[in-house]
């Protein structure tokens, strides 16, 4: 379970978080919609330890977050898919997917061949070009390889930053559904990012609505698509 | 034919040190973002500590793996103790702006270097000395004739080549070689992959100092060993690491051999003191028609 409470993120003291609370249960996935500015990028950024919070806590289980490094977070069995499908585009698809494992290859080398082949049979295009340099990728291919380098970590927690940002319909349709048949096979918990309300929400199983850097619906996901005027007033539609 | 040869082997020989010296220099920079001008200071300071050692009886060799272990622990004390530091510093205003964020590691590179210049001017009085070398500097004889090469430009072409190929193994073969790379090109998403990169980055500072630390033991049997013998080779070094392109390390050293090349063959068909315009003439040549360097790729902004 990921609790968060009491949450404030400041920058040059305007706060981007004010205050947020909200849980997201394990092998459920969990929709943060928000307009532009709402603080959902810097609520990913804080749970993985790219920002320091000013007060507030982030437990994941008995595990306080907000005292560790960026890298015992990701240790800790939480990845995170940054914004704008981040990969290293100088480096090869294969070297991509292979740095999400590096921390473990130690003592898991058998374990580590096994999740290259499963993300490889989850994004088969991606076996096909594992050799080409992953800035000669398309959008969508980007996306998938970002989210595969996150999974070769085998993270208990995926935080995905808008995977639908700048891509054709039913290629984020398409990720998000991968998404959502790896959390129910696996029991992956999934804390998703969206400003794209609708795909993001149809999959998922709670709803959070941020608006200013504050919470201002936690429901079920099926009501929060329910509400018009909820969306109508923080979204625009 | 004569002339040629001996210009074009020497230049070989002296472009392997430069190159060494620019992998080192591109190492950091690569990683840190720093140009590090104390780079040949801690050079100096390893080859002198090796020549102390073999000044005491200890034999070539072991003077030699010393100065290699003391070059790595030299760099990573660089990062450690002062680098790491001073670019940590979240609160302080002087850390604020970029340009200040870029500029003050490098002054303290100069700062480094001046310690470590005194420091050589206490325990060693400053003094020129000669280094040996493993190898006699004689021409090699095939049956009565003397070949344009001598033993010890042998000697240097093949450490370096060694060191070259040991490096292009760590870098493209091995998880910490990854780790460098991906560290490099982007700190963020590596350290969303669970990855140390303040450690990462003080191991580039470990190698760059074996590197750099390396080329002293290798140039200072021709040119003796003082606290300042060893600046010229940073201008040489920073060049080559220019004309290849900053921050590529193929390029680096592909631009470390074409400088010895050019400073050779400037020696032996014009004369040494024109040496400096040459490399002058060379950099901006090479900065006009590639300014990204030879191998360097060309930044392209997104928007």
């Amino acid at each position: 379970m990921l609790a968060i409470s009491n949450l404030v993120t400041e920058f040059d003291s305007v706060k981007a978080l004010n205050g947020i609370s909200f849980q997201a249960k394990p092998g459920l996935i969990t929709t943060v919609i928000g307009a532009n500015g709402a603080g959902k990028s810097t609520l990913l950024r804080t749970i993985s330890g790219l920002e320091k919070p000013t007060s507030g806590s982030i437990k994941w289980f008995d595990q306080e977050l907000t005292t560790k490094s960026v890298e015992s977070i990701v240790r800790s069995g939480i990845a995170q898919v940054p914004e704008g499908h981040a990969v290293i585009s100088q480096l090869s698809v294969a070297e991509n997917i292979e740095l999400g494992g590096l921390f473990r290859r130690r003592s898991f080398r058998g374990d580590l061949a096994v999740a290259t082949k499963e993300v490889y049979e989850l994004f088969p295009i991606l076996y096909e070009r594992r050799n080409e340099a992953a800035g000669s990728l398309s959008g969508g291919e980007r996306q998938m390889l970002a989210i595969s380098r996150a999974l070769v970590s085998r993270p208990k927690l995926l935080l995905l930053d808008e995977p639908s940002l700048g891509l054709a319909p039913m290629i984020s349709a398409q990720i998000i559904s991968i998404v959502n048949n790896l959390c129910r096979a696996t029991g992956l918990t999934v804390l998703l990012v969206e400003q794209n309300a609708n795909t993001a929400l149809a999959v998922a199983d709670h709803g959070i609505l941020l608006a200013l850097g504050k919470v201002v619906a936690d429901l079920p996901a099926k009501e929060l698509i329910a509400d018009s005027s909820l969306r109508a007033a923080y979204l625009g539609y | 034919m004569t002339s040629f040869l001996t210009a074009f082997f020497s230049g070989t020989a002296q472009g392997a040190i430069y190159a060494l010296v620019s992998l080192g220099l591109v190492l950091v920079w690569r990683g840190a973002g720093v140009v590090n001008f104390a780079q040949m200071g801690q050079a100096m300071f390893t080859t002198y500590i090796a020549s102390q050692l073999i000044q005491h009886g200890y034999s070539y060799w072991s003077a030699f793996i010393v100065a290699l272990v003391c070059g790595a622990a030299l760099g990573a004390i660089v990062d450690l103790g002062l680098m790491r530091p001073l670019t940590s510093r979240k609160n302080s205003k002087l850390l604020n702006s970029q340009s200040m964020r870029t500029t003050i590691p490098v002054i303290a590179s100069l700062g480094i270097l001046g310690v470590l210049k005194a420091l050589a001017g206490i325990f060693w009085a400053g003094e020129e000395r000669g280094f040996p070398s493993p190898v006699a500097p004689n021409a090699i004889k095939i049956g009565q004739t003397n070949l344009a090469i001598t033993g010890f430009d042998l000697f240097v072409i093949g450490v370096v080549f060694l060191t070259l190929v040991l490096t292009t193994i760590f870098f493209t073969r091995t998880g910490m070689g990854l780790a460098m790379r991906a560290s490099a090109l982007n700190p963020e998403v590596t350290r969303l992959s669970g990855i140390k990169v303040g450690s990462v980055r003080t191991l580039g500072w470990a190698i760059s100092g074996t590197a750099s630390s390396l080329a002293g033991l290798l140039v200072t049997p021709r040119t003796n060993l003082s606290p300042n013998t060893l600046d010229l080779l940073l201008i040489v070094g920073f060049t080559a690491a220019v004309v290849g392109g900053l921050s590529s390390l193929m390029g680096c050293v592909l631009g470390g051999f074409i400088l010895g090349y050019v400073i050779s063959f400037v020696n032996v068909y014009s004369a040494p003191e024109n040496v400096f315009i040459a490399i002058l003439i060379f950099l901006l040549l090479a900065l006009f028609i590639r300014p990204q360097g030879i191998l360097g790729s060309k930044e392209v902004r997104r928007v």
